[in-house]
């Protein structure tokens, strides 16, 4: 086994690893499973750019794995602690769409990312971009949170499972984006999760739940 | 004149400034000052226009950004803007007196002073951007003048609701159409649309003549787009009421000749076709709601729409005339068409202030409520009946010149030969008899009931005079329509300038001849003056001969129509309901009137009747049959499309998911 099988059968590891923590985020009705998801999703989305960096010998890769680590790895789920405390009993009771239908509806998107991708995983030859699906079913799915769960920490689960995905497959296609847009990028997300987390708790803090149904009544 | 053009817009500028910034009690001074220089000015470029022939322009790129305003007043536009600046100095001195008790708020002294100098300029508007700037501004300051009494009744916000709407309708498809226009002649200013207009495909002519004539036709009035009308006029203070019906719904005609004769160079005759056809059925229908209005207002609004209606018929036979090559004909239809535009701004003018001092003077204006009021406010009744004459076109006042002109054209018209003409012409001479007749009915309606007979309630009881300002405003309108019914030779040169610009082979079909008017091509000639003078005359006769006969006899007085019964109180007496009646039960199929009546008894007995309630109320049937379902059927939509938007933030994402898959899928 040469070096490249390797690094090309752990690359398949850790994006599908992505993929299967977006799934399990589906899957998964309490709030804390959810967030641990996501955790694990952080770790495997480094990880894949730690794989990179070391196959193609970027050390900035390797930066950019210990930023993901650093921040979507602790600090956002972190962030989630505190909300997921609001409420400890809050959990995916009484989803918008049932959990078996989701994973149904999760298989078929994956299948779409596949046939929607195929251009370009066919237009370029080599490992990376071959994953790149992983990257689009992540985002699909990652949505279809956002459409099928109702509490708001699903929501922004939902929210961040898009954003990995599009991380992944930047990642894949471009072999590394620059640390700096990354950082941007990443920086970004956190601030978002800040921004969220304080509007979430003022919603609990208004109406006493975390439930996105409460907010339906449309202002004339 | 140049410099006169730009004292018009300055001095209106001020107006509106000055109206924001005045303190209450000197605001109205301020606004009318303003409004009268501006006025005066302008009416000085116009009549210089009319006379010499030679147009004042103005262009500047200072004002308006990209395009900057193009002003250029040819004879054509020199009309409305005369008409438009005598009657708003009437209603400016109007107000002042108005103003006494009733003070001027701020926002309306700015949209007064805006609305008069929009007004002024919109006839002088010379492209597309300047022309649309100017009418915006115009039907923004005029709505914001209807809604100047929100505070009392729902009705006016309705009103308001019903006006922005059609008339913003109407400005739509006015500026669809000019653009199309500007778009196909490579320009935006009227010289190069017009040179380049007679290239494009017959079709497309006619599409932006159609657009144009329905956003003009809902400015002045036409029925079926004239449902704001009656409900803004009645609503909105009559000062206001008198400057939209004097001079803004001219300014729907002004378009129509605009774009039809200047812009788009005529057109086949089935654009005046349609333009005859809707001058018949507004001055039909105008009239006939107008004989049966009990309300005042209402009736004033509704007789505008018939005489605009009279206008529309005048402006389509001549370009009828025209495009079946008559020109001199069509000439004289023009001529007469004008003629009465001029008169009815005239004669409108009075009848709306003089009705804003009865609703002065007794706080209504509900014919049933009103009686007696000629004793107790001589000098306003006198002027609501110089109004009254002048409308139902009796020599020896305006109207009767203008209307037997416009008789004149349309039986020379039947004699054209053009198989069209000779079927219109005569179904048009019966629209002017039938409205003619019902304008009568109407008036003596409002006259003899109104300001005739009994007080009907205690409002009328204790009217007295207005404010001397507000006769004076009333009165200066009124001896204009003495002045253009006695001396029409006055118009003659000022109308033929302006038949000119629009009929150029045409020529001077009408001529004074001595002090009556000759019309080339027609035996005789036709002195109103000569009229007016064998009835004065006639009337002294009568009154000598009454003098002398009542010397031997002992004169018996009688209160009026007592029918000779000693004891006479005010429900004895015809109200305008009553008076109108028999009307309302002939047209019944047009006016669809709901009526109701309520009978209760005394006790359980059947056959004595305590008191019985009959109430009439007559709706407007295009409001009933063409509107209402409009409406449901946008409500009906607007329900169903509440199901995509209904609030729940997951089927928006769904959306977004679904267009993203779709996307992915179909996109690739």
């Amino acid at each position: 086994m040469t070096n490249h099988s390797v690094a090309a059968a752990l690359l398949a590891l850790t994006s599908g690893t992505v993929l299967l923590c977006a799934a399990l985020a589906l899957w998964r009705r309490a709030a804390r499973g959810i967030v641990s998801a996501l955790r694990v999703q952080g770790y495997a989305l480094a990880a894949t750019a730690a794989v990179l960096g070391v196959q193609l010998h970027e050390p900035l890769l390797l930066v950019t794995s210990g930023l993901l680590v650093a921040v979507k790895g602790v600090a956002i789920p972190m962030l989630f602690g505190r909300l997921v405390r609001l409420d400890p009993a809050s959990s995916e009771t009484d989803p918008v769409v049932n959990v078996p239908a989701s994973l149904v509806a999760a298989v078929v998107l994956t299948l779409v990312a596949f046939v929607a991708t195929r251009p370009i995983v066919e237009s370029v030859r080599g490992v990376p971009i071959t994953l790149v699906p992983f990257g689009f079913a992540t985002v699909l799915i990652g949505f279809f949170v956002l459409v099928a769960r109702r509490k708001a920490v699903s929501q922004m689960v939902g929210l961040l499972l898009v954003d990995n995905g599009i991380g992944l497959v930047a990642l894949l296609l471009t072999t590394g984006v620059p640390l700096l847009i990354e950082l941007g990028g990443t920086l970004d997300v956190l601030l978002v999760v800040v921004v969220l987390r304080v509007l979430v708790t003022r919603m609990h803090a208004q109406l006493g739940v975390l439930d996105l149904d409460s907010l339906q009544e449309l202002r004339d | 004149m140049t410099a006169l053009l730009v004292a018009v817009a300055l001095s209106g500028f001020a107006g509106a400034v000055g109206g924001l910034l005045a303190r209450a009690r000197a605001r109205v001074v301020v606004v009318a000052f303003f409004t009268i220089a501006a006025s005066l000015a302008a009416l000085t470029v116009a009549l210089d226009v009319l006379r010499t022939g030679k147009v004042a322009t103005l262009t500047t790129t200072q004002v308006l950004p990209f395009t900057g305003v193009q002003l250029r007043l040819d004879a054509l536009g020199a009309l409305f803007v005369a008409v438009t600046a005598v009657v708003a100095t009437a209603v400016s001195i109007y107000s002042v007196g108005y103003s006494r008790h009733h003070p001027m708020s701020r926002s309306s002294a700015c949209a007064f002073a805006t609305f008069v100098t929009s007004m002024l300029l919109v006839p002088a508007a010379w492209s597309v951007t300047t022309f649309l700037f100017a009418w915006e501004l115009m039907a923004v300051a005029s709505l914001a003048l209807v809604l100047t009494d929100y505070r009392r009744s729902a009705d006016v916000r309705s009103a308001a609701i019903w006006y922005a709407v059609l008339t913003q309708i109407g400005a739509t498809t006015i500026a669809f159409g000019l653009v199309v226009l500007a778009v196909k002649t490579g320009g935006q200013g009227f010289t190069t649309m017009a040179l380049h207009s007679a290239s494009m495909a017959p079709w497309l002519r006619g599409a932006v003549f159609l657009l144009a004539l329905t956003g003009f036709a809902s400015k002045a009035g036409v029925v079926p787009l004239h449902v704001w009308l009656p409900k803004a006029h009645a609503e909105a203070p009559s000062a206001v009421s008198a400057l939209m019906s004097a001079a803004m719904v001219n300014l729907g005609i002004y378009g129509i000749l605009r774009v039809g004769d200047t812009l788009l160079g005529g057109g086949p005759s089935w654009w005046w076709i349609t333009v005859i056809m809707l001058g018949v059925g507004s001055a039909i229908y105008g009239s006939i709601h107008a004989a049966t209005s009990t309300d005042l207002k209402r009736l004033l609004a509704y007789s505008t729409a018939d005489n605009i209606g009279l206008v529309m018929i005048a402006i389509g036979t001549a370009g009828l005339l025209s495009s079946t090559g008559h020109q001199s004909f069509a000439a004289l239809a023009l001529f007469a068409g004008m003629f009465h535009l001029v008169n009815h701004a005239v004669f409108k003018g009075t009848l709306f202030l003089a009705a804003g001092s009865v609703q002065y003077a007794t706080g209504t204006r509900d014919l049933d409520q009103l009686g007696g009021l000629f004793t107790r406010m001589p000098i306003a009744s006198t002027i609501f009946a110089f109004g009254t004459v002048a409308i139902t076109a009796l020599p020896p006042l305006c109207g009767f010149v203008s209307e037997w002109l416009l008789l004149q054209s349309l039986l020379h018209g039947l004699s054209s030969s053009v198989s069209v003409s000779v079927v219109l012409m005569p179904l048009c001479v019966a629209a002017l008899a039938l409205t003619g007749g019902l304008t009568a009915a109407a008036f003596v309606k409002a006259f003899g009931v109104g300001f005739l007979g009994i007080a009907r309630s205690p409002a009328a009881e204790g009217a007295s005079e207005p404010p001397r300002l507000m006769n004076v405003g009333a009165g200066v309108l009124a001896s204009l329509c003495v002045v253009l019914g006695v001396a029409p030779i006055a118009m003659v040169g000022l109308l033929n300038s302006v038949v000119r610009t629009i009929q150029t082979s045409g020529g001077s079909i009408v001529s004074s001849h001595g002090e009556a008017l000759a019309i080339s091509d027609a035996k005789g000639v036709f002195d109103p003056t000569l009229i007016a003078l064998a009835l004065v005359t006639s009337l002294l006769c009568v009154a000598g001969v009454r003098r002398v006969l009542s010397r031997r006899h002992a004169i018996r007085r009688a209160p009026a129509w007592g029918c000779g019964r000693e004891l006479q109180t005010a429900r004895m007496t015809y109200t305008a309901t009553s008076f109108a009646e028999p009307l309302q039960r002939v047209f019944d199929d047009v006016l669809q009137p709901s009526q109701d009546l309520d009978v209760s008894h005394r006790g359980e007995s059947r056959y004595f009747v305590e008191s019985v309630r009959f109430g009439t109320r007559g709706g407007d049937a295009f409001e009933r049959l063409l509107y209402q379902p409009v409406f449901s059927t946008v409500r009906r939509l607007a329900n169903k499309a509440r199901l995509l938007q209904n609030g729940s933030v997951h089927r928006y994402l769904a959306y977004g998911l679904g267009a993203l898959v779709v996307i992915l899928v179909f996109a690739r």
